[in-house]
């Protein structure tokens, strides 16, 4: 066994070991490239499902090093009709906090399936996002497709994630947390989309989180993007009608590449009439790439969970470090620091951590 | 035109970087833990931390007990300050079995954060009807009972200094004389000390359905388990093979059962008391219907 195998077999070996996070959405990667999320996913808003350019952006531009395409055959699809896929993550974190017990743990972050199935080619599928683990099986999409996300109009009905501002893979980012608008917050109704050149737009009409034990109310969201190939600008609005008041939201992101570095930019503000506050956020990125397969990511994020109330900001600055030796797998060290109000030891945690993400 | 464009936004870019890294966290000056303005004059209550006497002041008790609490409580879960350390800490939960309510260190497969955040698979994100009829908890409080979890869920302070007093039942669920909507899951018996759970095959009981008359009648069985979770020593649970229909019950020691209840440190304490047969009843209550 040459050095190179036995390297594949010890990574291999520690996945199997480690008990395996969010689905993949890296839009730095789209800004990187000038690409619109429709180009890698399947999902014409981006994350899980990698369709044929995908899965060949996986196997040859993304990672340090190729394998023989003789070797590797893997498309994703099954059949002409079926195609499959998948993403697995499994971390270890230490987290220390001030007057608090530093805990550390190795954790399954998420192992996530995905099935697109095409009914009629080009017109008709349905897409389903399970997780699998930890915990129990969980649906977190699925969908019945009509219409073209590639060029022109498309329905959507079933359960989804919204489009709200950037689809970062980092759950915990402040923006997703302002918003309630994540990878882990599908909800249930009907998306119009419309692709068209450097345009993408969506309208969605669904239940809201808000009410989804009252059977009343209902929110909508819209968000337009505009791609070109090195920068491109969106805007989204959403607004949730419910009982106990309603919630307002707005966001403003960007992406720009400028030579080896990609930058995303995201603000958000939510107005929140059931808490009868105001939040703002946001996100500044910058990702290098330092070599074909390492990426250096810089993240200063900004959150003020009530504009009315002074001295309560919080801030939290990222260091992360990604390197994709070979296709599909990825290993990922990162440091976050939080800054918040002194008096709360959670707002002023330290996260170091290593993640092994494999992913087809 | 292009490369120039590209360096403006660039140093647009940096410039905005800057920005943000000059922005800085608030110093939470007249601020209470939580981030809220302190209001003049104010009760001193426990800010909101990662332990568990914080979690029952600031959410348990305010928020989750005004339904959690007392014979309807849904599910049979009791949040007040008395039973929710015991009916939360390895007790699988009703609605998915699979699944600890609090599973120590695991705050992800931990049923009550799955509820909290919505993500549950069966029943409504709580607390229930938020944020229609109430606020859902932010993600910064579930992150503190994240955080607790991820500590191993230790129990109060207050409760694990009470190992200096002699081993006693602390709290029966539901408790004699009580009636409870719908069938109760499990009967839980807490106790000031950690079990002996090496002695856990010496107890066996059953429940026994009465009938309604003066003198105790039996008319039904229902033969129970017991068990006691390693997640917290100080809670027998007592679970019948299948559900309990509405009726009037009693829980009791089998004859063959030995009825003294060991600790880890030998202390020994007698569960329930003699009936007319001589056999010990923990506890009497009712079961009433479901509307």
């Amino acid at each position: 066994m040459n050095r190179r195998s036995l390297l594949a077999a010890l990574i291999v070996t520690i996945v199997a070991l480690l008990r395996a996070s969010p689905s993949t959405a890296e839009p730095y990667l789209a800004v990187e490239e000038g690409y619109k999320c429709n180009v890698c996913h399947v999902n014409p808003t981006g994350g899980g499902l990698r369709n044929d350019f995908g899965i060949t952006y996986a196997k040859v531009l993304l990672p340090a090093e190729t394998v023989d395409n003789s070797i590797d055959t893997w498309t994703g699809k099954l059949t002409d009709r079926l195609r499959i896929g998948g993403d697995l993550r499994a971390d270890w974190s230490r987290d220390t906090a001030p007057n608090s017990p530093t805990t550390q743990a190795f954790a399954l972050e998420q192992f996530r399936v995905y099935a697109d199935l095409t009914i009629l080619p080009d017109r008709l599928g349905i897409y389903v996002d399970e997780q699998v683990a930890p915990g129990g099986s969980q649906n977190e999409e699925a969908y019945v497709r009509y219409g073209s996300t590639v060029d022109g109009i498309y329905l959507k009905a079933g359960q989804f994630y919204l489009p709200f501002g950037w689809r970062l893979q980092d759950q915990t980012a402040f923006v997703q947390q302002v918003s309630g608008i994540n990878m882990t917050t599908p909800d249930k109704g009907v998306e119009v989309g419309w692709e068209h050149s450097a345009w993408s737009a969506q309208f969605d009409l669904t239940n809201g989180q808000a009410n989804a034990s009252t059977g009343s109310g209902y929110q909508v969201i819209t968000q337009v993007v505009y791609t070109k190939p090195i920068w491109r600008v969106g805007i989204a609005g959403s607004s949730t009608q419910s009982g106990a008041g309603d919630r307002h939201m707005g966001a403003l992101f960007a992406g720009l590449k400028t030579g080896p570095i990609a930058w995303l930019a995201e603000g958000d503000i939510v107005q929140d009439d059931s808490l009868e506050r105001t939040e703002a956020g946001g996100l500044l990125e910058a990702d290098w790439r330092v070599l074909k397969g390492h990426n250096l990511k810089l993240t200063a994020e900004y959150e003020d969970p009530d504009r009315a109330v002074r001295n309560n900001q919080q801030t939290r600055y990222s260091l992360v470090y990604e390197y994709t030796p070979l296709p599909f797998l990825q290993l990922r060290a990162g440091y976050r620091h939080y800054f918040g109000i002194p008096q709360n030891n959670q707002q002023n945690q330290q996260l170091t951590f290593f993640e092994l993400h494999g992913y087809f | 035109m292009i490369s120039r464009s590209t360096n403006a936004l660039a140093r647009a870019g940096v410039a905005l970087s800057l920005a943000f890294l000059a922005a800085c966290a608030g110093n939470g000056d007249g601020l209470d833990a939580n981030g809220q303005p302190l209001v003049p004059g104010g009760s001193a209550s426990l800010p909101l931390s990662a332990d568990f006497e914080s979690i029952q002041e600031n959410i348990f008790t305010p928020i989750c007990s005004v339904c959690h609490a007392g014979a309807s409580a849904p599910e049979g879960l009791r949040l007040d300050a008395a039973d929710s350390y015991n009916l939360l800490v390895g007790v699988p939960s009703t609605e998915v079995p699979s699944l600890d309510r609090v599973k120590p260190g695991d705050p992800t497969d931990s049923y009550i954060i799955q509820k909290l955040q919505g993500h549950a698979a069966v029943g409504a994100q709580m607390p229930d009807g938020c944020p229609t009829t109430q606020p859902c908890l932010s993600a910064t409080t579930i992150g503190f009972i994240q955080q607790w979890i991820t500590n191993g869920a230790p129990p109060a302070a207050a409760a694990a200094a009470t190992v200096s007093a002699p081993l006693a039942v602390t709290s029966i669920v539901p408790d004699n004389m009580e009636s409870v909507n719908g069938p109760p899951p499990q009967v839980m018996v807490a106790f000031n000390h950690e079990l002996d759970v090496s002695q856990l095959a010496t107890y066996s009981a059953h429940f026994e359905k009465l009938a309604p008359a003066a003198a105790p009648t039996v008319i039904d069985q229902v033969p129970a388990r017991m068990s006691v979770s390693s997640a917290n020593l100080r809670a027998l649970m007592i679970w019948p093979v299948q559900p309990l229909s509405a009726g009037h019950y009693r829980l009791v020691m089998d004859a063959a059962s030995s009825s003294q209840i060991s600790d880890i440190a030998g202390q020994q304490v007698t569960l329930g008391a003699p009936d007319e047969r001589g056999e010990n009843v923990i506890s009497t209550f009712d079961v009433e219907a479901l509307p």
